[in-house]
């Protein structure tokens, strides 16, 4: 049932990315309509899965495969929203196949179904602590999406060359605002991420603060980058090129602590 | 039967003075609708008459066609019939529709994909609709056309892209901000394409306009079309500040804005984004000034270019809308085929109805059947009549629906024009046509 589950919303992200990518080069306002429909059944599929797989094995979050999986949900999750709130559904074109990329990488990590988890991580602070970080991870991501839609279309406008994407992308000012926008809700995110955390290792599990998981240093490294980036924007107004730079570096940061730890240093943290 | 017929002129063959000549004032079309079917027999007209183009679209049954309508003109306008027909073009049923739906599409334009002309025909359609000069034929053509017309603008990207330097200037304002409403313009220096450029601007939501002259009058008098703040410009540009949108149009030798005075500006104004617009010649701008961040410059040669690449857009499009408009226009076409044999088909039903009818109310007199006897005869009867007429009526839709096939289907050579007539000998009906407006009459 749950494999099930799984092909048919691999199937409907893989069918919205070559929708949104057709869309590319037809432009017709059927094809992103459609490619908006199966983005959202594919969401619905994906949200029945997670909450399946929960279910049956009793824990949220138990290895590199749910954390992709969810990855690549929270993504749609905040496609979904956008296109909600300011109708550009051609973001899409970038958002999806992103989201289709993460889900596949879920697909390849996939172990037994039931990884044993500690009994100690068996618990809401655990799934509250991993759902707020991995919420800001794809808040980030959206944000270094932007950061990259700005900097292709401003290169396009100062070479002024009009291209397909050019035409499909909103106004800079706007790629900008959705940006910054991406990297407030982020950083709030990462915040109660952290919070919980540390809480629930110091006053639930009882442990001292260990500031030498490399995990946690670099989080919070992670935090410091989009956080000096948001007071600079606040003070001297630097915008445009200067965020999307910004939320380039925040990304790589992001890619090394989530996979680059685990890769290279000890830590405590599973994924 | 009908034809459809087209006589027109257009800014593809004819100069300016001919068309001024042909074209036919709202007020004159009742006179020309009532000549047209009186004179000439049109059964029904539309005359679409713009400064591009004069075009009278009519149906009738006469075999001359076009060259009746070409003498309207002729007489109508009082032209040499040797210019007429130099300057001239007429089409008859598929091609004619085949122009109608091109026209509608823009396809025909002098600036392809330009909107106006949608609104055009459809005007054209409506006067000629209510001074009663149209009929089903047209009403079916001109209701089609404009929803091909429809279909083209929003399944194509034939009229989007700006093709003139005042909408490329607010669609690359667009393409900066998301939108222009709260934005501020700065005028420098003066001039029509300025004005233009700016009176777009304010149109599409900018709400603040400042002009910057040397001299203050000339400022104060510009300034006042947008209700906006003059100012007397000596090298000073703190005004610049406040500016979202600068267009500089002055006659100065030299730049007035450089790179460094700009990065001044722009660190002033926190870098929230400037679009700046130099349509001088020799320009105003330093065009280093598009090396500082958040700063966009766009010179007359740029905006050109993005002129071009918009028209070379709509080419490629226009292969796209011309697709469609040949598959509608063909499909539309052999629809009104069917349509024209429907009043042969009605006639041919209702004679075998009246047939039989008779007899059975002769024979149910006679027979003194029990009611239920008598349903049973009264649809015996119905069934035979339309077991009898359900193949030739099958066969002459066919026909109609494409007559190439009538050879191959039932070895008889011909196109359902003959299929029509021999009906009509054949069973002394009616003429078709009556029946039709009798029909349109009734509904």
């Amino acid at each position: 049932m749950n494999f099930l589950f799984f092909h048919l919303l691999l199937l409907a992200y893989l069918a919205a990315s070559i929708l949104h990518i057709l869309f590319l080069t037809t432009r017709s306002r059927k094809v992103v309509q459609s490619a908006y429909w199966v983005t959202t059944s594919g969401f619905v599929l994906h949200s029945v899965f997670i909450a399946l797989r929960w279910q049956r094995s009793g824990h949220f979050w138990a290895d590199w495969y749910d954390s992709t999986s969810f990855l690549a949900w929270a993504l749609i999750l905040i496609y979904l929203c956008i296109t909600h709130l300011t109708h550009l559904r051609t973001i899409g074109v970038f958002v999806v196949p992103a989201a289709f990329i993460s889900i596949v990488i879920s697909f390849t990590l996939q172990t037994q179904e039931n990884t044993e988890i500690p009994a100690y991580l068996q618990n809401y602070w655990f799934v509250a602590h991993s759902t707020f970080i991995f919420l800001a991870y794809a808040a980030f991501i959206a944000a270094f999406g932007f950061g990259l839609m700005y900097l292709i279309e401003e290169k396009k406008i100062r070479e002024k060359q009009h291209t397909v994407i050019h035409s499909l992308l909103p106004a800079l000012g706007r790629l900008d605002e959705l940006g910054h926008r991406c990297i407030i809700v982020g950083l709030i995110l990462l915040t109660m991420g952290i919070i919980i955390g540390g809480l629930w290792t110091r006053y639930v599990q009882g442990i001292t603060w260990k500031w030498i998981d490399p995990k946690v240093v670099f989080t919070i490294a992670t935090w410091l980058i989009y956080a000096l980036q948001l007071s600079i924007r606040q003070i001297l107004g630097w915008r445009g090129r200067k965020t999307a730079y910004s939320a380039i570096v925040g990304f790589g940061a992001i890619l090394f602590t989530y996979v680059g730890v685990n890769v290279f240093l000890p830590s405590t943290h599973a994924f | 039967m009908n034809r459809i017929v087209l006589v027109g002129t257009s800014h593809h063959i004819a100069p300016l003075d001919f068309r001024e000549r042909m074209a036919f004032p709202e007020l004159q079309l009742p006179e020309a609708f009532r000549s047209l079917k009186e004179d000439y027999g049109a059964r029904e007209t539309v005359i679409l008459s713009t400064c591009n183009r004069v075009e009278i679209y009519a149906t009738t049954s006469a075999n001359g066609g076009s060259a009746a309508f070409s003498n309207f003109l002729a007489t109508y306008h009082q032209l040499d019939p040797q210019q007429l027909h130099k300057f001239t073009y007429s089409h008859q049923d598929l091609n004619a529709i085949l122009h109608l739906f091109k026209v509608t599409a823009s396809l025909d334009s002098m600036v392809v994909g330009e909107p106006q002309i949608l609104g055009q025909v459809k005007e054209a359609y409506d006067q000629s609709m209510s001074a009663g000069a149209t009929g089903t034929i047209l009403n079916r053509l001109f209701a089609k056309a404009i929803s091909v017309g429809k279909r083209v603008r929003s399944e194509t990207n034939i009229g989007s892209g700006a093709v003139s330097i005042s909408y490329v200037a607010v669609e690359l304002a667009k393409k900066i901000f998301p939108s222009l409403e709260d934005k501020t313009i700065a005028i420098i220096g003066a001039g029509e394409m300025s004005e233009l450029t700016a009176q777009h601007l304010v149109e599409n939501g900018a709400s603040k306009v400042i002009v910057a002259n040397r001299t203050y009058e000339r400022a104060v008098k510009i300034a006042e079309k947008f209700n906006g703040v003059p100012l007397a410009y000596d090298s000073d540009l703190s005004f610049l500040v406040e500016a979202d949108i600068v267009i500089s149009s002055t006659n100065a030798p030299h730049y007035l804005i450089r790179r460094q005075s700009l990065a001044a500006i722009m660190k002033k104004r926190k870098h929230r984004y400037m679009f700046l617009i130099d349509i001088a010649v020799p320009r105003d701008i330093d065009p280093e000034v598009s090396k500082v961040d958040n700063a966009f410059l766009y010179n007359i040669d740029d905006l050109e270019a993005v002129i071009a690449s918009n028209l070379e857009e709509r080419q490629r499009e226009a292969g796209l809308a011309a697709q469609i408009v040949e598959e509608e226009a063909a499909k539309f076409h052999s629809q009104l085929q069917v349509f024209e044999v429907n009043p042969l088909i009605k006639a041919l039903h209702q004679q075998f109805q009246q047939v039989a009818s008779k007899e059975l109310s002769v024979c149910l007199n006679r027979a003194g059947l029990s009611p239920k006897q008598q349903k049973l005869v009264r649809s015996m009867t119905q069934s035979i009549i339309k077991k009898l007429l359900h193949q030739p009526t099958k066969n002459l839709r066919q026909v109609a629906l494409n007559p190439d096939s009538a050879g191959a289907v039932n070895d008889i050579s011909g196109d359902h024009v003959q299929y029509v007539q021999a009906l009509q000998e054949l069973f002394a009906l009616e003429n078709a046509d009556d029946v039709e407006t009798e029909n349109s009459a009734e509904s």
